[in-house]
């Protein structure tokens, strides 16, 4: 296990659950949802990991318990070698400058009563506690020419921006205590189409350029595609299929990867006409009582036995560096080659 | 005759800030079982070109201020009050982009799915039930008989839109406006759900207007397509002749900003800047300070007109959407700074 700890990050059977209580009057217990149900993961220096799946799968539950806003039910996450997971909750806020996050609406994710440099400056400071004055404002200042902003524009407020300006803002903001990992949670999905390609350039030329490493969570595959290296799929909880971005997108295993791939509408009438659709039934189930065994048998087109229905399927590596959720219902073996 | 002929539609919304000229002067027609698509960024006036045609524009600050909508020869926008509510629910119906708020959370989905219908017919309670079961079965409900009696709040959202669009078809309209339908739901409903209207469509022979910002939506199920900028229709036509012969500069430029027609390693496409402030009068075309062709002479007085280039297909023509030239080669020589300029595009 050990050198699994010298990489970047390391995921190891992490679980993070909400115990829902007990009801009042009957003192039975109203379950737990299990939101991240077991997963073990590992992302390398400067690489950028997409995170897909349905909402309710849990991938914001599990951005938010690598970022430890949320601790975890059980299993351990390491960061450069340092146990995340096992650090106090006093301790966590200085540590919590090497990994900073960007959340998906960028209305209330900035404080509206304060200006542009008060929260550049105060996000500045957990990393330069002794900045002021001239240096400070020199800071902030590069800060958002880095983001592609004004610095003319600091003593804005945040209702003073555009949509697209105060996602720069979170991103500015995000970038101040010089972290290496940035997690974002769908940063552009309440962005215009327009807007949503300047945001993912922006994101593209700061990863290469300050070595960032990142996690991009989003539903859209075909964004994630583009400015990921490689995607895991997540469904209720668990994680279905990763592996390279291009043979996620374009050659899938598993067939809730393929019910997604082939979901994307395509800007392209003629594609769109003659391709032939993996059409799932109903809606997700609740992660109350998720469903056992392979997990997506109710909603799979192929049914399942018995067993499959009980036993967990083992997720196995198929080709180097493309996992996947063996359930032979699921996964055709054939698949690989006949796409 | 079209079913629904709309010309030089414009509403304008008189705030104190000025005035919003969110649609000015648009002119649509839809055939019956046509499926029109309206594209645009947010703020291009495709929402509230669809609000107006039911008017369900709030007025004051908003106002139609001029058009004709010319449904089955009845004009929508001069038509009475009372006329008006016989039209809507029953002959035109409309499914809003958030099933939640448009739903109304403490009537049971029976209770709404029977008022719909005794609105507009001579119904008793039990046929009623009966035909909202059956409508809620049709969109795949399942157990409906039972869910029919649930609160709209025990639906997950995607269910919750099913819902929508059986109601909304319940009295089997002859036209059905859906309102970014599907943007809040997850890839894999949305693709149900577009299955879902697409087959009650075919069977009911209703013309649908789509309105969406996505243009994966537009290629896979409609017709015609309109795309709008600014509160004008830039260039419409079939959607094979607008996603494969774009002639309008903005057209183009929002197709080249999709990751999903981008090569992998490279940046890609951002239209510089933002669209105009609608309180001010626009000149010339619209688009124009943001137009990767390069512009020679002064700017015109008014906003060009669509012009028909064959077979329906019409862009709102310049003289500068070097419509002959390739997007690629003017790309290729400007670069695709994304820095934005001191002081633009901050709203007021």
């Amino acid at each position: 296990m050990s050198d699994r700890r010298d990489d970047f990050l390391v995921l190891e059977n992490v679980k993070t659950h909400f115990d829902l209580g007990r009801d009042f009057l009957t003192r039975r217990s109203k379950g737990v949802v299990k939101a991240v149900d077991g997963i073990s993961l590992t992302i390398k220096e400067g690489e950028t990991l997409g995170l897909v799946g349905e909402s309710g799968c849990g991938k914001s539950t599990l951005s938010r318990t690598i970022m430890q806003l949320i601790r975890p039910t059980s299993g351990k996450i390491w960061l450069e070698g340092k146990e995340l997971s096992a650090i106090s909750d006093r301790d966590i806020r200085d540590v919590r400058k090497n990994f900073q996050m960007i959340f998906q609406d960028p209305y209330a994710s900035l404080n509206p009563r304060m200006t542009v440099l008060d929260t550049l400056s105060e996000a500045i400071r957990t990393r330069h506690p002794d900045s002021k004055g001239d240096d400070l404002l020199q800071r902030v200042s590069e800060l958002l020419r880095t983001v592609g902003l004004n610095p003319a524009q600091m003593k804005r407020y945040p209702h003073e921006f555009s949509g697209g300006q105060r996602q720069r803002v979170a991103i500015a903001r995000a970038l101040a205590p010089e972290p290496k990992l940035i997690i974002a949670d769908e940063p552009v999905s309440a962005l215009d189409v327009s807007i949503q390609s300047q945001i993912l350039n922006l994101l593209k030329r700061l990863k290469s350029e300050m070595g960032l490493t990142m996690i991009f969570v989003s539903h859209d595959l075909s964004v994630v595609r583009y400015i990921s290296d490689r995607i895991a799929v997540m469904y209720l909880g668990r994680i279905t299929e990763l592996g390279n971005a291009e043979t996620i997108v374009d050659d899938p295993l598993h067939i809730y990867t393929k019910a997604l791939t082939s979901a994307i509408p395509v800007p392209d009438p003629r594609a769109e006409h003659s391709r032939k659709r993996v059409i799932l039934q109903g809606d997700q189930p609740s992660p109350i009582d998720p469903p056992s065994g392979c997990n997506f048998w109710p909603r799979s087109p192929v049914e399942h036995d018995a067993q499959m229905k009980e036993t967990v399927p083992e997720f196995v590596e198929v080709a180097t560096g493309h996992w996947v959720s063996n359930c032979r219902f699921c996964v055709e073996p054939t698949a690989a080659t006949s796409g | 005759m079209a079913l629904l002929e709309v010309e030089d539609l414009a509403t304008h919304f008189h705030t104190r800030e000025g005035t919003v000229r969110a649609v000015d002067g648009v002119s649509f027609s839809i055939d019956k079982g046509e499926t029109l698509g309206i594209v645009g960024e947010s703020g291009s006036g495709k929402s509230v070109t669809c609000y107006s045609l039911m008017r369900l524009i709030p007025e004051p600050p908003g106002r139609i201020e001029r058009g004709v909508a010319r449904f089955d020869g009845q004009d929508l926008l001069q038509m009475s009050k009372s006329d008006l509510r016989h039209v809507r629910g029953d002959r035109i119906s409309m499914i809003f982009q958030d099933p939640m708020t448009s739903l109304n959370p403490y009537l049971r989905i029976s209770t709404q799915l029977i008022e719909a219908q005794q609105t507009h017919r001579d119904i008793d309670n039990k046929a009623a039930l009966f035909k909202a079961i059956e409508g809620l079965e049709e969109v795949g409900i399942p157990d409906a008989a039972n869910r029919v009696k649930s609160y709209p709040h025990e639906f997950s959202g995607g269910m919750r839109q099913r819902v929508m669009i059986a109601m909304a078809l319940i009295n089997e309209p002859d036209l059905l406006i859906a309102d970014e339908p599907t943007t809040a739901l997850d890839v894999t409903v949305q693709a149900q759900i577009l299955d879902i209207i697409k087959q009650r469509q075919e069977r009911l022979g209703t013309a649908v207007i789509l309105v969406t910002h996505d243009l994966g939506v537009v290629a896979g199920n409609c017709d015609k397509v309109n795309v709008m900028y600014a509160g004008q229709i830039v260039e419409s036509g079939s959607a094979e002749q607008v996603f494969y012969e774009a002639k309008h500069a903005y057209t183009r430029s929002l197709q080249k900003t999709i990751p999903s027609l981008q090569e992998k390693g490279q940046e890609l496409y951002t239209i510089p800047g933002l669209p105009p402030d609608l309180t001010k009068p626009i000149n010339g075309c619209a688009f124009h300070p943001r137009c990767p062709f390069p512009k020679t002479g002064a700017a015109e007085t008014g906003r060009p007109t669509l012009k028909d280039v064959g077979d329906g297909h019409c862009f709102a023509d310049c003289g500068y959407c070097d419509s002959s030239g390739s997007i690629e080669d003017v790309l290729a020589k400007g670069d695709t700074d994304d820095i934005q300029l001191p002081g633009e595009g901050v709203k007021a």
